[in-house]
């Protein structure tokens, strides 16, 4: 039910059409949100982001830091890089970033896409992207 | 004597029947204001102001018009209604336009007014799980508030009031300038040709005025269509907690086996209502798909073939119609073109 099956399928549709730009939201009242973050960003860095993703989606809300080291070691990820990265918050400033952006454009619900600015508030089906996507590269054309 | 007094009857049965039949469809007209909730400018502003303001939430994510924004025809274009943050809702969200003229409120009609109905969302775990007594001061420690209550309502900061300014605003989301309000005062050109035969099909073989009637074109009344069930959104053990909350907190008895959604039974324990729902208005369709309490339908095709071939599995309520392709198509015509009107225009409140 989570968003990001639709996604991948909207970047295997659209290849080369559409980029793809994920900020972090992590929701201010989950204990490991943050961590959680961190951990995806971590994993990104060893560049397995969408399965770090995929796995943190699929064992929530099991995401304390034992948790996490224990998802890295099955993605077969440098569980020393990646812990040290989770545990010295290498990707704080990032994550902060994001959430001040959130907060700039009154964006509370997550996930929200924005689409060359158009926005989509909450988990949609894939033909409800198709829809927009297509207006708007029929109007770049 | 008593002869006389059943051929009475007689007569105003079918006088009754007849009207209704005729489809008894009405123009626009101004919204009925309760006695004890009168519009004032302060109160509409100041239940537009709380309309949008994420206080009204527990955790500061929601406000009501994150599932009814104004940008989506006062709903929120998803099959299932948006959430509070890490639940699952299980019903579509209701468009808010010409709400005010409703008798019941929510698709089981488990409120009576506005005023009732405000703050059950406001509770709910799944929408937006605030608690009452907590929201109260939180919007009393924010002075502008305070000052806004005093003004409107000579008093402190109630959750009955915060309910009486959120009617009051919405009570003024009204359709405006339809073509079927034109058609309706006598101007015989409003609808086009295609919409003007599908009025004659909503009115005549369709037999959609028979619940479909009045000024919002809903007849108040409640029926169990048996629209299938959402198998995706089923899948889901969110939902699952969401219905068997709700069941639970209904009184349901088996809530923990419960593996559908019993519409109007929850509010009425009345084997009738099982699986009922109130019949909703159909102005302002166009803007506000999916449609059905569980927004199963996407598009108004696939709610007209529903209805066309008698509705869902085992209902005693619909009869197959019949329609041609054609018919089904003015059917479409009318309900797309008459009954939307003018972009309801909108001023955001700057919220304090």
């Amino acid at each position: 039910m989570a968003a990001g099956p639709t996604v991948k399928k909207i970047m295997d549709t659209y290849k080369g059409k559409v980029r793809l730009v994920v900020k972090n939201y992590p929701y201010i009242y989950r204990d490991y949100s943050h961590i959680a973050a961190e951990a995806s960003l971590a994993a990104q860095d060893q560049g397995k982001y969408w399965e770090m993703h995929d796995l943190l989606l699929k064992q929530s809300p099991k995401l304390d830091r034992e948790s996490l080291l224990k998802y890295a070691q099955e993605l077969g990820l440098d569980i020393k890089k990646f812990t040290e990265s989770i545990d010295g918050k290498k990707h704080a400033a990032e994550i902060e970033r994001d959430k001040k952006l959130a907060v700039d454009i009154d964006l509370y619900n997550t996930p929200t896409f924005f689409i060359n600015g158009r926005k989509v508030v909450g988990e949609r089906p894939f033909e409800y992207f198709k829809k927009i996507i297509d207006s708007e590269l029929g109007a770049s054309r | 004597m008593s002869y006389h007094l059943l051929v009475t009857m007689g007569i105003t049965f079918v006088l009754v029947c007849a009207d209704a039949f005729a489809g008894g469809l009405e123009p626009m007209k101004a919204v009925p204001i309760p006695a004890q909730n009168a519009q004032t400018v302060e109160k509409i502003e100041l239940g537009k102001k709380l309309f949008f303001d994420r206080r009204l939430s527990g955790d500061g994510t929601m406000s009501c018009s994150t599932c009814h924004d104004p940008e989506k025809g006062f709903s929120d274009d998803l099959a299932i209604s948006l959430s509070y943050p890490t639940t699952r809702n299980w019903r579509n969200s209701p468009t808010l336009i010409n709400v005010g003229f409703q008798k019941f409120l929510f698709h089981d009609g488990r409120a009576k007014t506005l005023e009732e109905q405000a703050l059950f969302p406001m509770m709910s775990a799944f929408e937006m799980n605030q608690n009452l007594d907590f929201v109260e001061e939180e919007i009393r420690s924010v002075p502008e508030y305070v000052e806004d209550f005093r003004k409107v309502f000579g008093a402190e900061v109630t959750r009955e009031r915060i309910a009486m300014a959120l009617a009051a605003f919405q009570r003024t989301l009204v359709s405006v300038n339809s073509p079927l309000d034109r058609f309706l005062r006598g101007d015989k050109k409003a609808l086009s040709t295609e919409a003007m035969k599908g009025y004659v099909i909503f009115t005549g073989k369709g037999k959609c005025a028979e619940c479909h009637d009045g000024v919002i074109l809903a007849d108040n009344k409640f029926y169990a269509f048996n629209v299938p069930e959402n198998a995706e959104q089923e899948k889901d053990p969110r939902v699952g907690a969401t219905r068997r909350f709700v069941a639970k907190v209904s009184n349901y008895e088996d809530y923990r086996n419960l593996a559908e959604d019993p519409g109007r039974y929850l509010v009425t324990k009345d084997k009738k209502d099982w699986k009922a729902f109130r019949t909703p208005s159909l102005r302002e369709i166009a803007k506000t798909g999916p449609y059905m309490h569980n927004g199963i339908f996407a598009t108004l095709d696939e709610v007209i073939d529903f209805i066309d071939k008698g509705g869902g599995k085992g209902n005693t309520a619909l009869k197959p119609l019949g329609l041609n392709d054609t018919e089904k198509k003015h059917l479409k015509a009318f309900l797309v073109e008459a009954l939307t009107g003018e972009d309801i225009i909108f001023r955001y409140p700057k919220v304090p």
